[in-house]
């Protein structure tokens, strides 16, 4: 288990990280999330102990990070941090020997992980001459060559096309079933909601949503309400507590404040002709984002 | 755990270098070139030219008494100049235009002699085309040789009188300083001559090696790859993965360089006893003599290990500032410019190395031989000389050491921060800040 207790970072007089506490059991996967210069890259950089002038503490398995256990650590950077001059076979020896691993072991799960990812033709190619998507698979099987306790992603996707994203998806949920810790940061709000079971919403280092999906979600009052017929949008609009509504291309969304306006909107819908969907669902955590962040960012 | 991954480290970086198709070609190239170097003259030789023609000389004698002292004074300045240059001397008894007709069919030279009322002799050296520096050298030493031989016969001189006069003067040196003789005297403007080409090789060397970290520590960072390789090491081992490396990429470089100059001294040696050629370039058995004659052979067994203390321990600085520099910059080009002063200051001892001889005895040079990245090229060039005793030298090797060990306290905490920066804004800040951190 993850544990982060009550972390703070500044540089100079900038405050990064603010008292930042959460907690990733094995097999969870935990979202980082936040706008750009949140916090998010600072957090893992404490937690891999890049930094270690910051005041809190950081364990794993009740153990404090050191370099005694970085070797069941995988890291996934944002930015790609591969030896552009070496070939993929060089690189990942390189990186597998840091953490202790065996050449013949590493060049074994090399191969397995290439062939998953289709571009065993690539293994004696310099990382230079590979397509961004591609090293980017690298730079992910580099990560995962020592089967690790803790996994950090910082933006796993980037660079990825769909059918890549749902292999990269699929090797991820084999680790947490395997019962890794995996923390895991994106933009992608629809990554995030399918992926993790908690997460984290930081905003100038500090965090302003914290928990379970679901009880956010819960927690978040405003519904939407997916709607297929001939509704009048303007009639809509005038119903107490109907935020907006948003033309799809075969169907509205309207955002309602609670649960309690969904009565009156079925009931103007019910009247309307050609109706084959009403669905009452919860918001997405890209509207929850965008709201609670626009809310304490305005603050 | 540590030391494991610190070798690992370092056999990496060091393999990253000397693996590399680059470092083949260039050392193949080296060895050729030291190889060449080595052996030009036979080279030289072995392509041929006039170099071997002999110079013939028509002398159109109009004072009637010239011909035969020019003739002997040639021989004898061949012999200052040296005896590769090859002149033969013919009395010629024609007319001018029958002889200038002469130098344009045949390319000789010409060399008319007339009396002179003011001046005893004046002399015309024609040819039809240019003609080399040492030809002309010894062609007009000859002929005012042979006018102070005419002017002092016409003194009424007597010839052993006149053999007296014109002999060169025997100089005795007596050296008050029971330490001191005459050969080392000789050493001195020999060794500052060779001294500069003997520590060349260094001045190259510790080019690399500051070259090599930099790159190095740059590629790491401007690929991020830094920040994975940190997460899993500390920043001290990587440091020293990049020091250890760096040295051991200098030695194996340095072995190359040493080799490829035994391999062309034994490629000299044969070709000079199979009496294909002859040289003078380098007489190797001639300073061996010098050397023992001037009594520096006593000397060597403390001058080589306080020389090679020096070298090796500056080759630790350098690779130490220089992993600094590389973690303080953002690029490459940065690094280029921030490694400069280091480059001049050692540049500085090179040329002051040189110079040297010119200043015996000067405080400033003697101060300056203990100065960091001067003293090795600096010390060890005085001490040869006997500009500076061992003492001084010892002194230079403390200094050393201690900047060594500054440059690990301080270095260390600033190579920490520095690699993980990725900005140059308030770098100075940054850095000062690291030192001061406990």
């Amino acid at each position: 288990m993850l544990k982060v207790e009550n972390i703070t970072k500044y540089y100079g007089d900038f405050k990064a990280v603010d008292n930042l506490s959460f907690e990733v059991k094995d097999g969870e996967i935990f979202g980082l999330l936040g706008i750009n210069g949140a916090g998010k890259t600072t957090t893992f950089r404490m937690i891999m102990k890049l930094l270690d002038d910051y005041s809190g503490k950081i364990t794993l398995d009740n153990k404090e990070i050191d370099y005694n256990i970085t070797n069941k650590i995988g890291f996934l950077t944002e930015e790609r941090s591969l030896l552009t001059k070496m070939t993929v076979k060089e690189q990942i020896l390189f990186y597998g020997n840091l953490k202790d691993m065996k050449d013949n072991d590493i060049l074994k799960k090399l191969d397995y992980w290439l062939d998953r990812f289709e571009i065993s033709e690539y293994k004696d190619k310099k990382i230079k001459e590979l397509s961004k998507g591609n090293q980017q698979k690298i730079q992910f099987i580099s990560a995962i060559i020592n089967n690790p306790k803790l996994l950090i992603l910082d933006e796993p996707f980037s660079g990825l096309d769909p059918l890549n994203v749902e292999e990269f998806k699929r090797v991820i949920l084999e680790f947490k079933e395997k019962g890794s810790t995996i923390i895991f940061s994106s933009h992608r709000m629809e990554h995030v909601e399918m992926f993790c079971e908690k997460l984290v919403i930081l905003l100038k280092g500090k965090a302003v949503i914290s928990g379970y999906i679901n009880d956010i979600k819960k927690q978040y009052r405003k519904k939407n309400i997916r709607v297929k017929g001939d509704i009048i949008i303007k009639d809509l609009k005038q119903i107490d507590g109907v935020i907006d509504v948003e033309k799809l291309a075969n169907e509205y969304i309207i955002k309602i404040e609670d649960e309690s306006i969904i009565q009156n909107v079925f009931k103007y819908v019910s009247k309307c002709k050609n109706i084959t969907k009403f669905e009452v669902e919860e918001a997405t955590l890209n509207e929850i984002f965008i709201a609670k962040v626009g809310e304490a960012y305005e603050k | 755990m540590k030391n494991k991954k610190l070798w690992y480290l370092t056999k990496q970086s060091l393999n990253r270098k000397i693996k590399s198709k680059w470092f083949v070609v260039v050392n193949i190239l080296l060895v050729i070139l030291i190889v060449g170097l080595l052996n030009i003259d036979s080279i030289i030789k072995t392509f041929g030219g006039d170099f071997n023609e002999t110079t013939e000389v028509i002398v159109i004698d109009n004072t009637n008494k010239s011909y035969e002292l020019l003739n002997e004074s040639i021989k004898n300045t061949k012999s200052i100049f040296g005896d590769e240059t090859k002149i033969e001397l013919e009395n010629y008894e024609q007319s001018l235009e029958d002889a200038k007709k002469e130098v344009e069919e045949n390319d000789k030279l010409l060399i008319v002699l007339d009396n002179d009322d003011t001046n005893y002799m004046k002399a015309t050296i024609i040819s039809e085309s240019y003609i080399d520096t040492i030809l002309y050298q010894v062609i007009a030493t000859s002929i005012n040789s042979t006018k102070e031989t005419i002017a002092l016969s016409m003194s009424n001189i007597d010839v052993n009188e006149l053999v007296s006069v014109t002999n060169p003067i025997e100089i005795e040196r007596i050296f008050l300083d029971e330490e001191k003789n005459d050969a080392s005297e000789n050493l001195d403007m020999i060794m500052s001559t060779v001294f500069p080409i003997l520590i060349l090789p260094f001045f190259m060397l510790s080019i690399f090696l500051v070259q090599m970290i930099g790159a190095e520590v740059n590629d790491e960072k401007t690929t991020r790859g830094m920040e994975i390789i940190i997460s899993n090491v500390s920043p001290k081992t990587h440091f020293f993965s990049k020091i250890i490396a760096g040295n051991l990429f200098v030695l194996i470089q340095g072995g190359i360089l040493l080799l490829a100059s035994i391999i062309g001294l034994f490629i000299r040696n044969l070709l000079g006893s199979n009496l294909l050629i002859s040289s003078d370039i380098i007489d190797l058995s001639g300073i061996i003599n010098l050397l023992n004659t001037s009594g520096l052979m006593d000397k060597l067994w403390i001058i080589i290990p306080l020389t090679l203390v020096l070298l090796l321990l500056s080759f630790i600085a350098y690779s130490l500032v220089a992993g600094i520099l590389a973690s303080m910059t953002t690029n490459i080009e940065d690094y280029q410019q921030i490694q400069t002063p280091i480059m001049i200051i050692s540049l500085i001892g090179y040329y002051l190395s040189m110079m040297a001889p010119m200043f015996n005895g000067s405080i400033f040079i003697r101060i300056m031989s203990y100065i960091p990245f001067i003293s090795c090229l600096l010390s060890p060039a005085l001490l040869i000389m006997g500009q500076i005793t061992i003492i001084d030298s010892i002194i230079s090797i403390i200094m050393m050491v201690i900047t060594i060990y500054l440059f690990i306290k301080y270095g260390l905490k600033i190579y920490k921060v520095g690699i993980l920066n990725y900005s140059s804004s308030k770098l100075w800040t940054k850095m000062f800040k690291a030192i001061k951190e406990k």
